[in-house]
């Protein structure tokens, strides 16, 4: 059975194919997924808009030669966006602090239960930014972008074999690096 | 807070530590980054001008045919061999038996800019005066001529300064336009494009607050008022000109202290509890010694409310002042204390909260919330146990409170109809709400848009000053006052309702009758199955492109927008009649969003006999109609008519300008009917009338939109929402 809204996406990818003023309309779908993708790597908003602007020109001229493999659309448009933001990242580092993205403000009852669950989170996306280049992309598109490993390894111009090694490999490092964090008892 | 499951992680992380860290990592919750809406509009600008760029300059069919470069080679080489060829064919030939070739990079394009000549080239250098002469143009315009030095092209201009909106203009040159050798053109050619819509209106300044290079904070003048111990946000109160804060330190002293900082100053001394201010700003009423209390701020003079039982919480209802007792909620009378509404039986009632109109209260009974509607002293359960109550809307129609792991937005029957991320909350009169907590502060729309951080940094229990933008907060056992930037204007709702309209007659336009259904609401749906009204318009001719004609705001509650929509059907290139669909439109309570409540239809008209209205703006005072072709003067001050709701003719001035009627001296009541009307004595330059008598009903605009200051003054001829050209025709 197919999807619908696979069908509509594919459909706009054919009209924007042979006529690129109808990319119009994939932009607005796509738009806010991909800001907010850049943002949470760049972390600065000058650099966040310079970098969409970037990823969605470039989608734009390679319309035509974009080629349907039965993935989402935005796992392309991703891959532009994985590589767009390395060029950025060879010339500029974040500019604010990498720990405060990954927000999970609380209120109500179990507050520092919920606190202490936060800090958690807070200290492993941390960690995360800290880990080689590959393994942190895998695990930001599989963790914070929520996408399956087929569209990850297409992203990341990869197998999906590499990908998932590449996300065990990442989460492994974090366990050694949350180690050596604890204090010892 | 649970994180999702996600089956390809099992087999990934099989060992149980590892699959924790990748629950963790997937529990992280994304807020929105700040989207500089004026970004991310101008961005759709670049890309469609490039994408038209692209569009214009695309290669030729043959050169696509033979794109792979091997075969691009060899198309060269044949190309060069053809040029080569029809070069020594044309030296060899005598002069003036070359075919003539009209032709315009404008044929068969869409959206065409209005403020641009119309283009014709030639191969051959023209004649001048029998070119010209033999140029047509329909509808009807008045035009200049202007050649390239070459005279091979030749650029036709409106008179007007612009092309009409929303229009197909066909362009004919005559067989008797001759070459600058006197060869005359075999047959008649004809140019066929369509135009873009009115030119937008200036889009207004946008104050999105944008981060500075290093956004450590977007607020200003931060700083502590007072040192004080623990405190309830109640205990917070601002002056009604946001430069004084009130509240009650931990020895129970209710003090008053300059936002902007300066010295405290002691209102009343110990025993201080739940200090109210009055909506006009005038008076302070608190609880003291197990009575009330009221302060008049201009005389200074304090009056004693003496109330049995004793009083558990006091607040005003605009200038009316209530309190709550152990057993109900009462106001004053003429002579004594006037009991509102009694409280539930039962033990452990305590009311947290009077809303801003003062129909309702929030009381806790066992850790649960409810809703006292004082009218009727029914009571409604909000959230579950625990739910704590942060506020009310301004209007007092929906309120919110933290629950399990977040902030929800509840209407007064106890739904939910959003939630925010966990925080504490305050929600401002201007529709803001802050989200302070230990480690950062955000602003929101309380429907979850413009979401954006305004700071790091612990920022408890913030309060909002009634000019919306100081808030008091607590931080370290101290009170502070800070200013926030303003949050974007929130969306206007006539261009909501827009994008809906665009997105229903795209799905017609695309055959997707599944998709348009999704935008309609019950009563809309009936109105497409039983009323008469085809949602796919198949056969021949087609339907090709749509344009809104008007647009209104209707009324406030719920928001309700009207538009009349144009349908236009084409046979082959030309587009031969269109008809009218009248939609109204209606925010559904839950969801929020526009859903098309209503449909008509109107008669089919054929199109190319006479002038066509393309456009109509109304406001309170004026209407302006514009026309498709340039008319004859003298046929327009009679030949245009209102008629008010009873059908009788409204006393207008007419003028005419540019392709435009604008209709002075009315005084259009708020949500009436009205009817335009075109009558066949009008006449275009051309010398036609106007083919039948044309009818248009119009609702004079609501006064006031909340949040909606475009749509106070009228109706717009929209230049969105408008059909995207036909990708056959972009090729």
């Amino acid at each position: 059975m197919s999807d619908p809204s696979r069908d509509d996406e594919r459909e706009l990818v054919e009209r924007a194919k042979r006529d690129p003023r109808q990319f119009g309309a994939l932009y607005d779908r796509h738009f806010q997924q991909i800001y907010r993708f850049v943002y949470s790597r760049v972390r600065e908003q000058t650099a966040a808009e310079d970098v969409t602007s970037e990823i969605f020109m470039k989608a734009l001229k390679a319309m035509p030669r974009y080629q349907d493999t039965g993935r989402p659309f935005a796992a392309w448009l991703y891959q532009i966006s994985v590589n767009a933001i390395a060029d950025r990242y060879r010339t500029l580092r974040p500019a604010q602090p990498l720990d405060d993205f990954h927000d999970l403000s609380v209120a109500g009852p179990a507050l520092e239960d919920l606190a202490s669950h936060r800090d958690e989170i807070r200290r492993i996306w941390a960690l995360v930014e800290a880990l080689p280049i590959q393994q942190r992309t895998a695990l930001v598109l599989k963790f914070q972008e929520d996408m399956k490993i087929e569209d990850i390894a297409v992203a990341m111009g990869k197998s999906s074999g590499a990908v998932k090694l590449l996300i065990h490999r990442g989460v492994s490092r974090l366990r050694e690096e949350a180690d050596a964090l604890r204090p010892v008892e | 807070m649970t994180a999702r499951y996600d089956p390809e992680l099992d087999e990934i992380l099989q060992d149980q530590e590892l699959r924790r860290l990748g629950d963790l990592l997937g529990a992280a919750v994304r807020p929105d980054p700040p989207v500089d809406e004026a970004f991310r509009s101008g961005l759709r600008r670049q890309l469609m001008q490039q994408a038209w760029e692209m569009g214009e300059g695309r290669p030729s069919w043959f050169r696509r045919a033979f794109a792979p470069p091997g075969l691009a080679w060899i198309g060269a080489t044949a190309g060069l061999l053809l040029i080569a060829s029809v070069i020594v064919f044309m030296l060899t030939q005598p002069a003036g038996i070359s075919t003539l070739v009209v032709s315009s990079s404008m044929d068969g394009s869409h959206g065409v800019a209005l403020q641009q000549p119309i283009l014709v080239s030639f191969n051959q250098p023209m004649d001048h005066p029998s070119t010209e002469a033999a140029v047509q143009i329909a509808p009807a315009t008045n035009v200049t001529f202007a050649w390239s030095a070459s005279s091979n092209t030749l650029s036709v201009l409106p008179t007007s300064g612009n092309l009409a909106p929303n229009t197909q203009y066909q362009v004919t040159i005559g067989s008797t336009a001759k070459t600058a050798t006197g060869q005359p053109l075999a047959t008649a050619q004809t140019i066929t494009f369509v135009t873009q819509p009115p030119a937008p209106l200036p889009p207004s300044p946008s104050p999105t607050p944008r981060a500075p290079a290093s956004p450590s904070s977007l607020l200003t003048g931060e700083h502590q008022v007072a040192p004080l111990g623990g405190l309830a946000s109640s205990a917070i109160q601002w002056s009604a000109d946001s430069a004084t804060v009130y509240f009650v330190d931990s020895k129970g002293t209710l003090n008053a202290a300059p936002a902007k900082g300066g010295d405290v100053k002691m209102v009343a001394p110990d025993g201080v509890s739940s200090p109210s201010i009055a909506g006009a700003g005038d008076r302070l009423a608190y609880i003291r010694g197990g009575k009330i209390e009221v302060l008049t701020f201009a005389t200074g003079t304090t009056v004693d409310i003496a109330t049995t039982p004793a009083p558990t919480l006091v607040g005003w209802a605009k200038d009316k002042l209530l309190w709550a007792t152990a057993d109900a909620v009462y106001t004053e009378g003429a002579t004594k204390p006037s009991q509102l509404a009694a409280l539930p039986t039962g033990s452990g009632v305590t009311i947290v909260s009077f809303a801003p109109d003062g129909a309702h209260a929030a009381y806790r009974q066992a850790q649960k919330l409810y809703l006292l509607d004082l009218a009727t002293a029914k009571s409604t359960p909000i959230g579950q146990s625990g739910a704590l109550l942060y506020g009310w809307s301004p209007g007092g129609t929906q309120l919110m409170y933290a629950g399990t792991d977040s902030l929800v937005i509840s209407d007064l029957q106890g739904n939910t109809v959003g939630t925010l991320a966990g925080a504490e909350a305050s929600w401002s009169a201007q529709e803001a709400i802050l989200l302070g907590s230990d480690t950062d502060l955000y602003q929101v729309r309380p429907d979850g848009t413009f979401s954006t951080k305004l700071a790091n940094g612990t920022y408890h229990m913030p309060v909002w000053a009634p000019n919306g933008a100081a808030f008091a907060f607590f931080r370290g056992g101290a009170l502070w006052t800070a200013t926030a930037p303003a949050l974007p204007p929130q969306p206007n709702p006539l261009d909501e309702a827009s994008a809906v309209v665009n997105s229903f007659l795209q799905a017609r336009q695309n055959n997707k009758p599944d998709q348009a259904t999704a935008f309609m609401d019950d009563s809309g749906k009936l109105a497409y199955t039983t009323g008469g009204l085809s949602l796919v318009i198949n056969g021949d001719p087609r339907f090709s492109r749509f344009y809104v004609l008007t647009q209104v705001m209707t009324g406030t509650q719920p928001d309700t927008a009207t538009f009349v929509v144009r349908l236009v059907l084409t046979h082959g290139k030309l587009d031969v009649s269109d008809f009218e669909e009248t939609l109204t439109l209606v925010r559904d309570a839950t969801t929020k969003h526009f859903l098309i409540d209503q449909a008509t239809a109107g008669t089919h008209r054929d199109l190319g006999k006479g002038a066509e209205v393309v456009g109509v703006v109304v406001a309170a005072d004026s209407i302006k109609v514009t026309f498709d072709s340039d008319l004859d003067p003298a046929t327009v001050t009679d030949g245009v008519q209102v008629l008010d709701s009873k059908g009788k003719q409204v006393d207008i001035t007419a003028t005419y300008s540019n392709r435009t009627v604008t209709i002075t001296g009315l005084d259009l009541k708020p949500g009436s009917q009205y009817k335009l009307v075109v009558l066949t004595t009008v006449r275009d330059v051309g010398g036609h009338n106007v083919a039948s008598e044309y009818e248009l009903q119009l609702l004079a605009p609501a006064l006031k939109n909340k949040g909606n200051q475009k749509t106070a003054g009228g109706v717009t001829a929209s230049p969105i929402p408008t059909s995207p050209p036909p990708a056959a025709n972009a090729s």
